[in-house]
């Protein structure tokens, strides 16, 4: 393989890995806390369909109208998760059937499809799309120029959040008391730390964050609107952070290993390997269910890192 | 601040008030969110109910919905009734309808029951391999089913693609110069055709009258038999029931695969009563596999309350698809439906549960139904000595 | 602070008035003694839950530096009141007031703040993180936002040694013994300036040797002039460690007394009402002739995170015979159960039960003949979202008459159950009645009941009793002694010694994993067991 060849890979893997990465940070923090949100695939398309939106009906230049339509597509995603909070949180429903309603309600056949229409965005080619950034001018640097100088913003956001979520989750305060508000609620509830806050809060960050994810797609992937174009990335994200063990950097990891895998195709097609088209696409999907296969026998048996209170819902009155 | 606090006993009206109210309550949000994109909710409705019941052949059509989602519905039923998450019943489907069109296209010739049962079988087949995958991972390696059981969805749907655009496998046609341009599965002779019911100027598929009888069958399981218990024990109580000496890993994978079963019957029911030829898109276009959860959850997961949900959520899906165009919001029956998931959701914990605002713990207002509850965490069990008010 | 108000200490003539909502002017009203405003008192608490009043009008007066026992039994109400008292429930009736000023707690957060500490006796741990995490938790003295485990793991060894509090901040807490995390939780009052410190039956988790270190910080404590509020059910340390004593009974104040003035005969009438006389059993020294139903041989087993719980176990019971465990919690005797029962595989050895051999297979054990009473009993010995009908054939439900084919018969599973729930005095509305609306002695009664329903050769229980009031005690205990009677072997697993002395012919004592010893329990020198439960040889 020649360098040229490997990085078109990593850089491909960048590129489809980034919401990925964005999603599975953000259903990394909601897990934290201790509530799983499987509603990711659905906050992901309505981030997309928001941000695309907001990119082609906002007057105003490009890199404004982009980061607007970042913003919007947070919102969009952050509204969702509200939803999946007050379900589970507040009224302490099944977390399972609540996040699948909410990939039902807002997923490729429901609320993104329909405000896909009412804001007539099928068909149209996406006005602004994301640039990749010569940052330092060093974009021409052999491997480390297309690799590190030349992606778009939001790929620069991608990292920074990594570093971000995982100095606050192991050096702050409030990242310590999310740690134990996911592993022993009652331990933090009875040390005044306010459960049903943090959990809240997290919950809608990571819909936030996987509102973000989705406009990666209409904004830097695809430049056009269709029903479900994430195909299943959301789902994806979550397996991520369980492959990741709840670390934000092996996040990293993962997201661009499957990035890759979803890119693989493309690229081995492009270079006249023979194979069928579906082979390629369900490469992904395959490699998440040997994935877990892998994490949940053998070397990783012990459960590193899975938040014990995950999925469970906290009420001081009955214990715990 | 609100909080919510456990009722101790399940009332009566539980099962009937939870579904009419989720359903009042999913029209009311749908009505806002349509006024929201000004459309009229009133015509809106209107229209929906026309199409589902009222216009010529549209009580038959609805029929057409509602027999996968009541197949699918079940798949869903079975298994969320012992807590395991099988999401996979799209993917299943599929490999149903391709296990049962395999079968009608190979036993071409013979005689028309025998087609149908072989079809019946080879679908059910399908779908309870398909669903055994993450059944088996799930019970013998703690893998997460709910993920598995979805990734497989998607493996699903690229197989169909591959079967009948990317290949030359048994399924597609390939006999005439314009299949070879646009790729189509082959037609099933018409002895493989399920016959069908009609009544009053009905049209009913005989797989949904197969789907009523999976259903009451499988009530009676639920209801009347050994397996019947273990699940209930295995769902409600998994520690009790590994301490009961229950197979509990073995009931998992045989649920899942029985899961996965029905899915698949519903996927020969869509080869067998209405398309006769295996085509990817008719089969995904409407994701009957996860529609079938909303069917579950707001069945309550009793099999026979699937069939009447399955109808209702089929008239639903019925008027999405005859009204789709520009005129009808797209997108409207499945946000529906998830609202409809959400207050299904929010009602079954109201009715479990009391709601209280502000300072917990509220003296209790039913004393006829309160008991004495072991407040586990604390140690401290009610007293006087073990007393349940009558 | 500085007001001297003076209070009336035990506050119990004042619940049977219209105290609740008294305003603050009427706390000057009394002068009882010339005693100082104590440091922690309530009024008139009242906190129902439903179907339950777990406080009624209860009040009480802790002075400071004095240590005040809250006495009574299981399900008096006690830790009800020490969650009112520490902010994570509220009352719906009453006041609180701290150093005299009235008080009004939101949340733990407003407890911590007003100086109140409370270790709970199920603790409130992460136990994925360190001591130093889990002690400053939800507080800080220094920084709101930066979080460095070094510098937080040397402010809590300062603080600890300040305190005179062993324990290493780097450990993880679930490497840690129940007296170190017992440690770690005191910590964590101490850490937050706590002057008033709740503990909820801090010893149930201690060895003897473990004990005299608690008492001795306690002591520590209320020499600097803190307050201590032991909460207990155990006479004999009440009367070592308290200056005062509150006793409550059904959640009602019985009243104030001062150790001083009273005897351990006058406090258990006031804690039950009665004198209770709980049944014993009668050492049977012809037990060790019958056959054996039990044989453990070198048997060894996993714990839960690793590592190896069961240690080489060699034991035998015979027919009719209780055999005692003692030991402290933690100390392999769950594990031990549950590799009888079948519910956790062992490693080594040989597990029999009337010669078959049996192991990892909860089937394979109920077929011998074992029958189990869980430690967790609503969650693993029953299922509380089923009707008790359903709970009576947990484990019977395959055979017949209740089976037949693959179908069950409902009407012989509630005939059945309603045979048993009459035999065993399982209170309730009828065989359909949810088991999770059962208190906890029908619930343990209920377990007692499908478990001998089988005819067992051997029953394992552990913790039979615990949480229980005296009532189902003394049900259980006679349910246990009257099927030793029929010949079944039993193991009684408890941490609770006095139990184990009564109700055995023989007594194992567990440390560690492994059995140290086993005494006749004619013969059985209480001083020497209690060496071994804590470890030490002789």
């Amino acid at each position: 393989m020649n360098s040229s060849l490997a990085v078109s890979l990593v850089v491909s893997a960048i590129i489809y890995g980034t919401p990925l990465l964005l999603a599975g940070l953000g259903e990394l923090l909601t897990e934290r806390s201790g509530v799983l949100n499987l509603g990711v695939e659905g906050m992901m398309l309505m981030g997309a369909v928001t941000a695309f939106w907001t990119a082609q009906r906002l007057p105003g230049s490009g890199p404004v109208v982009l980061v607007a339509a970042i913003a919007a597509a947070a919102v969009a995603g952050g509204v969702m998760a509200l939803i999946h909070a007050f379900l589970s949180i507040t009224l302490r429903a099944n977390q399972i059937v609540s996040g699948l309603a909410l990939t039902i309600f807002a997923g490729a056949a429901g609320l993104s499809s329909y405000l896909g229409q009412e804001w007539r965005l099928g068909g149209e080619a996406g006005r602004h799309q994301l640039q990749a950034l010569n940052v330092a001018s060093l974009k021409d640097v052999p491997i480390a120029g297309p690799i590190l100088f030349h992606q778009d913003g939001l790929v620069y956001l991608s990292w920074l959040l990594v570093i971000v979520v995982a100095w606050y989750l192991y050096r702050t305060r409030p990242g310590l008391y999310l740690r134990s508000v996911g592993e022993s609620p009652a331990a933090a509830d009875a040390m005044g730390i306010g459960v049903t806050r943090y959990r809240y809060t997290h919950t809608v960050v990571g819909g936030a964050l996987a509102g973000i994810g989705g406009s990666y797609f209409t904004l830097a992937l695809s430049a056009q609107w269709t029903d479900g174009l994430t195909a299943g990335a959301g789902w994806i994200a979550i397996a991520l952070v369980i492959f990741a063990f709840w670390r934000p950097g092996y996040l990293l990891i993962g997201a661009y290993f499957f990035g890759l895998l979803s890119g693989l195709g493309f690229d081995l097609q492009a270079r006249g390997v023979q194979a069928p088209s579906e082979f390629f696409s369900a490469i992904p999907y395959l490699m998440t269910v040997v994935v877990l296969v892998a994490v949940s026998t053998g070397w990783a048996k012990r459960q590193l890192g899975v938040p014990a209170a995950l999925g469970t819902p906290y009420a001081r009155e009955e214990g715990s | 601040m609100i909080r919510v606090e456990r009722r101790l006993g399940v009332p009566r009206w539980l099962p009937y008030v939870v579904p009419v109210g989720s359903l009042v309550a999913a029209a009311v949000i749908t009505a806002i969110v349509l006024l929201l994109s000004r459309h009229n909710p009133v015509t809106t409705y209107q229209q929906i109910y026309q199409s589902a019941f009222v216009s010529p052949g549209a009580m038959s059509s609805t029929f057409v919905y509602a027999t996968p989602l009541l197949f699918t519905g079940l798949c869903a039923a079975v298994a969320f009734r012992m807590k395991v998450w099988n999401i996979g019943g799209e993917g299943q489907l599929y490999m149903g309808a391709v296990g049962a069109s395999g079968a009608g296209l190979a036993l071409a010739g013979l005689p028309a029951p025998v087609i149908l049962l072989a079809m019946v079988v080879a679908g059910m087949l399908a779908g309870a391999v398909w669903s055994a995958i993450p059944g088996l991972l799930r019970a013998f390696l703690r893998t997460n089913e709910i993920l598995t059981s979805l990734m497989l969805n998607y493996v699903a749907g690229l197989f169909l693609y591959y079967l009948i655009y990317d290949s030359a496998s048994y399924w597609r046609d390939l006999s005439s110069p314009s299949a070879k341009v646009f790729p189509v599965g082959k037609n099933l002779e018409p002895s493989a055709a399920w016959p069908a019911w009609h009544v009053a100027g009905l049209v009913i598929p005989m797989g949904f009258l197969v789907g009523v009888g999976v259903a009451g069958l499988l009530l009676g399981v639920i209801k009347l038999t050994r397996m019947g218990f273990e699940m209930r024990v295995i769902g409600e109580a998994p520690a009790a029931a590994r301490y009961a000496g229950m197979r509990t890993r073995r009931a998992v994978a045989w649920v899942m695969a029985a899961s996965g079963a029905f899915a698949g019957l519903g996927g020969a029911s869509q080869i067998g009563d209405f398309g006769h030829v295996l085509d990817p898109r008719g089969l995904q276009q409407a994701s009957y596999g996860y529609t079938g959860i909303v069917v579950a959850a707001l069945a309550r997961y009793n099999p026979l309350a699937v069939v009447v949900v399955s109808f209702l959520i089929g008239a639903l899906t019925n008027a999405g698809f005859a009204l789709q165009g520009p005129q009808f919001p797209a997108g409207l029956v499945g946000a529906m439906e998830g609202i409809i998931l959400f207050s299904v959701l929010a009602g079954e914990v109201l009715a479990r549960y009391r709601v209280v605002r502000g300072r917990p713990s509220a003296p209790p207002s039913e004393p006829g139904r309160s008991g004495v509850e072991v407040d586990r965490a604390e140690g401290v069990p009610g007293q006087p000595v073990g007393e349940v008010a009558p | 602070m500085s007001d001297r108000q003076q209070v009336e200490p035990t506050g119990s003539n004042l619940a049977d008035g219209s105290a609740q909502e008294g305003p603050p002017a009427r706390e000057a009203a009394r002068t009882a003694g010339g005693e100082p405003a104590a440091a922690l008192e309530a009024r008139g608490i009242t906190k129902r839950f439903p179907g339950v009043v777990a406080n009624e009008r209860v009040s009480f007066a802790a002075a400071a530096g004095e240590v005040h026992a809250l006495l009574g039994e299981n399900g008096a109400g006690k830790s009800t009141l020490c969650s009112i008292m520490t902010g994570s429930y509220r009352p719906e009736e009453g006041e609180l007031f701290v150093r005299g000023e009235a008080v009004r707690f939101r949340s733990p957060r407003d407890a911590h703040a007003a100086g109140i500490g409370m270790v709970h006796q199920h603790f409130r741990l992460v136990p994925s993180m360190t001591v130093a995490e889990n002690v400053v938790l939800g507080w800080s003295q220094r920084s709101r936002l930066r979080f460095s485990p070094r510098s937080v793991e040397a402010e809590v060894a300062e603080v600890a040694e300040r305190y005179h509090v062993r324990v290493n901040p780097r450990a993880m807490i679930w490497q840690l013994s129940l007296g170190e995390q017992q440690r770690v939780e005191i910590l964590k009052a101490l850490y937050r300036e706590a002057r008033i410190l709740l503990l909820d039956e801090p010893t149930a988790v201690l060895a003897a040797g473990e004990v005299d270190d608690l008492f001795a910080s306690i002591r520590r404590l209320t020499a600097d002039g803190g307050t201590v509020v032991f909460v207990s059910h155990k006479l004999p340390e009440v009367m070592e460690v308290a200056d005062r004593v509150t006793v409550l009974r059904r959640g009602r104040t019985i009243g104030t007394v001062a150790k001083a003035g009273t005897t351990p005969r006058a406090l258990a009438k006031m804690m039950v009402g009665r004198e209770v006389d709980l049944p014993e059993k009668v050492p049977d020294a012809g037990a060790g002739e019958r056959p054996v139903v039990l044989r453990l041989e070198g048997v060894s087993a996993a714990g839960d995170l690793g590592g190896e719980s069961l240690r080489e176990v060699s034991l035998d019971v015979h027919e009719g015979e209780i055999l005692g465990v003692a030991g402290v919690a933690g100390n392999g005797q769950r594990e031990l159960a549950e590799v009888i029962s079948g519910l956790r595989p062992s490693s080594r050895g040989r597990v029999m039960v009337r010669g078959r051999r049996i192991s990892g297979d909860p089937r394979a054990a109920i077929d011998a003949g074992v029958a189990f009473v869980p430690e967790d009993r609503m969650g693993t010995g029953v299922a509380g979202s089923l009707p008790i009908a359903d709970n009576c054939v947990l484990k019977s439900y395959r055979r017949r008459p209740f089976s037949r084919g693959p179908l069950l018969r409902s009407r012989v599973v509630g005939a059945h159950a309603a045979r048993l729930m009459d035999r065993y005095d399982v209170r309730a509305p009828g065989p359909r009645t949810l088991v999770r609306q059962l208190s906890g002695g029908n619930v343990q009664k209920l377990v007692l009941a499908h478990e001998l329903a089988e005819d067992p050769a051997l029953l394992v229980a552990q913790s039979p009793t615990h949480g229980l009031d005296v009532g189902a005690i003394d049900a259980v205990r006679r349910v246990l002694l009257g099927a030793a009677s029929r010949g079944v072997g039993i193991l009684l697993v408890s941490e609770d010694l006095d139990e184990v002395l009564e109700m055995s012919d023989r007594v194992a004592v567990m440390y560690e994993g492994r059995v140290v010893d086993v005494f006749d329990a004619a013969d059985v020198d209480v001083d020497r067991v209690g060496i071994l439960m804590a470890g030490g040889q002789e």
